[in-house]
């Protein structure tokens, strides 16, 4: 017996060096950019089926039709239009396609590529981000030439560069026509090819995405990292045990875990006001309802958030206060919107009772909060119960209810349950962004998802999708935004500033202020 | 039949719960978006013609169309279907390799330092929750000690953590089981006869007595093997271990119909084939097990 249970013992400990031996050997160092995330979303390699997320893999494989700065503007060298103009009546946009560029199986990228690439983010197979405007916008796409492509829309519009862009979403990703027609779409899903620095390896699903790098490409040169593989990895502690390994190079970092790596001499990046955690309330089939109706039950229950309090106590001090509902702050600068110190709403507990009262609701009220983790927001139970907390502090009657957001979204847009209250980290952005974002959440006609139910908004929110003038764009756009603050059409709570961890060997980065993207090419290029 | 009746179940389990455009389209998608995608997605159809459809697809072998990945289900099945076997084949030979040695011995050394050491195994072995003992190893063993992999599945030394985490809570149940079996055989009138008649004691405990003691344990093994291979969730997730219990996961949580339902049928074919072999294994150990003529 005791034969036995030494055999055991041994056969065990063996089985430990063994593994420990091979697990060294994975540790030491290599070529490769290992990024770990902790979603691909839908994990697909097809553009059209992405929405916003999975451009943090997708951008290194594509180009897009216009490029981006580091800070989201359209730019003239990171895209495959070198130059873009607009007609008189701002319904023809011309694009002057980059020569010379080819896909990764050696076909040439020409106009009849952008045209198709187009066409198919607005079909019937797409669920991008913004597929809908643009399916509403383009009439037609003509292709005089190779490298010249015009878009023609039904009415007058500034956005058709900035919604082909990399600052947004997957639409503006020039995909190879002849390829896809060849192997159809689904052969073109399994094994993509696209015409970005970084050419498709393999993908195993719930796991990782390859890539390979190509000689030289004119967006980076030669590029510094021979292969480049995006690990989905969900368990924080899994991802810091990789980057500590130097399994991985680049990693999502929970906010309250910044200083462990920071005390470790981790370089730790952050993507400032990534997005705005932003609550509301649940709209009714008809609009506002008892008593959020009465917009002083709106401001006292924003006066009762200690916005500071839960910027340091949940979010580890990496957040800020935000000033106004579904303000992207990325935009401000654009539109000309200076946020004043008397914009942010002070702690104020003791006149939310007050404004209560006034509004007869003195002694509370009933209030469902839904509570619920999302990407990027792995405090979101712990903020919905301490803004939760603040409300019963001034005596509203707070029902928590734990959901995941699908059921969250499902009574959102049902209108199941007016006057509940919501909540989303919505992703920064410029101001075509900011301004689809305010179409869709402030606007009536968008219906389902609309959050504010305001006339005024709505009519100002249509004159820009009108107007061609940008100074007056501006001005409609701060209106806009004075309007739904002084209403207070909803509850803006913090700015959330987003850590992503590198390798101590790692070189200069800038994570970039561009949506959804960690902008890998300068960390990338040879040039 | 019960297949039957539980394809019809999850069918309509899965869309009582949320709707998968929901997550799939953008926040800023319009209605019409949302009716376009119903339209190709096929999800625009009543639900029994949907029901319908995929019965008469899955027995052809063809389980849909992954809403979310727009990949065959079949597909994705097939390639986390082989990580989540051999990942629970590890986890199970870990478990019998150190349960069946110290089952045998804590009943064989019954109230010695062996048995209560034993015990103390099984008690932690089935209190400490999973998830609690996969990030104390990642956290410590994978991240600060640097020993072994902390995810993923890249060879060998990638499943050590992943099975041992896996197999401890296995190995106190069956550990557990094999010494009160043990206990009980080695109580009866064969075994004492055995040692009258003067057969080694080694060969009376090794032999005779565990190969009697081994039915219970044989079911526990073969109940948990299909719980390992369908449902290690948890360890999946926090070893990032691209197994079919994330795929469930996964499915469920982005309300992916076709996947939820290949995952649930998934995990019935493989119960009935492991019962099935176990239900075999019953014969071969204990000869008066059979099926009668």
């Amino acid at each position: 017996m005791r034969r036995s249970c030494r055999t055991v013992l041994v056969s065990l400990l063996t089985l430990l060096c063994a593994g420990i031996c091979a697990g060294s050997a994975v540790a030491q160092g290599k070529p490769d950019l290992t990024v770990a995330l902790s979603s691909f979303s839908t994990e697909t390699l097809d553009p059209v089926l992405g929405g916003h997320l999975v451009k943090y893999y997708l951008s290194m494989m594509f180009d897009y039709l216009v490029g981006t700065t580091l800070d989201g503007q359209p730019s003239k060298d990171g895209g495959i239009a070198t130059r873009w103009e607009n007609s008189a009546d701002y319904k023809r946009w011309t694009f002057y396609l980059r020569k010379g560029v080819k896909f990764h199986n050696g076909d040439d990228l020409t106009s009849e590529d952008v045209k198709f690439s187009i066409m198919r983010a607005i079909g019937p197979r797409s669920t991008t981000g913004y597929a809908g405007p643009l399916r509403t916008l383009i009439q037609t796409i003509e292709t005089p030439a190779p490298d010249r492509v015009v878009i023609v829309t039904k009415d007058p519009t500034l956005i058709i560069p900035t919604y082909l862009s990399r600052s947004l979403s997957t639409e503006g990703m020039v995909l190879p026509k002849k390829y896809i027609e060849q192997v159809g779409d689904d052969g073109f899903a399994r094994k993509p090819v696209g015409s970005g620095p970084y050419r498709f390896v393999e993908q195993v699903t719930g796991s990782h995405i390859k890539l390979t790098a190509v000689d030289n490409h004119w967006r980076i040169g030669t590029p510094k990292y021979k292969t480049m593989i995006f690990k989905l990895v969900p368990e924080e502690t899994t991802r810091l045990a990789l980057l500590r390994r130097g399994d991985v190079d680049i990693t999502e970092v929970s906010r309250e875990r910044v200083k462990e790596l920071e005390k470790e001499s981790f370089p730790v990046h952050f993507r400032r006001e990534e997005s705005i955690l932003t609550l509301w309330w649940i709209l009714g089939p008809d609009g506002w309802v008892a008593p959020m109706k009465d917009k002083r039950v709106r401001e006292a229950m924003n006066l009762a958030i200690d916005r500071a309090e839960v910027a340091q106590s949940i979010f580890a001090g990496k957040a800020d206060p935000a000033a106004i509902p579904l303000g992207l702050s990325w935009s401000f600068k654009e539109i000309g919107l200076k946020v004043t110190p008397e914009m942010y709403y002070p702690y104020d507990p003791v006149r939310a009772k007050k404004l209560l009262a006034e509004a007869g609701v003195g002694g509370g009220f009933p209030l469902e909060v839904f509570a619920y983790q999302l990407p990027g927001l792995p405090e979101g139970k712990a903020m919905a119960e301490a803004v939760s907390g603040y409300w019963e502090k001034i005596g509203i009657k707070v029902k928590l209810v734990p959901v995941d957001y699908p059921a969250f979204r499902k009574s959102w847009v049902d209108r199941k349950t007016p006057g509940s209250v919501g909540y989303f980290n919505i992703a920064n952005r410029d101001w075509i962004g900011t301004y689809a974002l305010l179409e869709k959440q402030a606007y009536t006609p968008a219906k389902a998802n609309d959050t504010v139910n305001d006339p005024e908004v709505d009519g100002m929110i249509a004159q820009v999708m009108r107007q061609t003038d940008k100074e007056k764009i501006n001005t409609l756009m701060r209106n806009i935004y004075a309007r739904i603050r002084s209403e207070h059409s909803g509850m803006p709570l913090v700015y959330l500033h987003s850590a992503y961890a590198a390798g101590k060997k790692l070189g200069k980065w800038n994570p970039s202020s561009v949506m959804y993207d960690l902008f890998l090419d300068e960390l990338a290029s040879g040039k | 039949m019960a297949l039957a009746i539980l394809s019809v179940v999850v069918f309509i389990l899965a869309r009582a719960t949320g709707d998968p455009l929901h997550l799939i389209l953008p926040m800023s998608a319009t209605p019409e978006d949302y009716a376009e995608a119903r339209r190709y997605l096929g999800l625009d159809r009543p639900y029994v013609e949907q029901y319908l459809s995929f019965v008469g697809r899955a027995v052809t072998g063809d389980l849909g169309m992954s809403l979310r990945a727009r990949r065959p289900v079949s597909e994705l099945i097939r390639q986390r279907l082989p990580n989540s076997l051999s990942l629970a084949i590890f986890a199970m030979g870990v478990s019998l390799a150190v349960a069946f040695p110290l089952g045998v011995l804590a009943a064989v050394k019954k109230g010695t330092a062996l048995d209560r050491t034993a015990q103390v195994i099984a008690v932690l072995g089935q209190s400490l929750p999973t998830f609690w003992v996969a990030i104390v190893l990642v956290e410590f063993v994978a991240g600060r000690l640097q020993w072994l992999p902390a995810g993923g599945n890249e060879g060998f030394a990638s499943y050590i953590l992943p099975g041992f985490t896996l197999g401890w809570f296995v190995v106190a149940g069956m550990m557990r089981l094999l010494r009160s079996a043990m206990l009980e055989v080695l109580d009866s009138e064969y075994v004492k006869l055995a040692r009258v008649k003067g057969v080694g004691e080694s060969q009376v405990v090794w032999v005779h007595a565990l190969k009697n003691a081994l039915i219970p344990v044989i079911t526990f093994a073969g109940i948990y093997f299909a719980i390992l291979v369908t449902t290690a969730i948890v360890v999946e997730t926090v070893f990032a271990w691209p197994g079919l219990g994330r795929l469930a996961y996964e499915g469920i949580s982005s309300r992916d119909f076709p996947v939820i339902q290949a995952v649930v049928l998934t995990t019935a074919v493989i119960v009935a084939v492991v019962n099935l072999a176990v239900d075999c294994l019953y014969a071969v150990i204990d000869p008066r097990i059979r099926y009668a003529r």
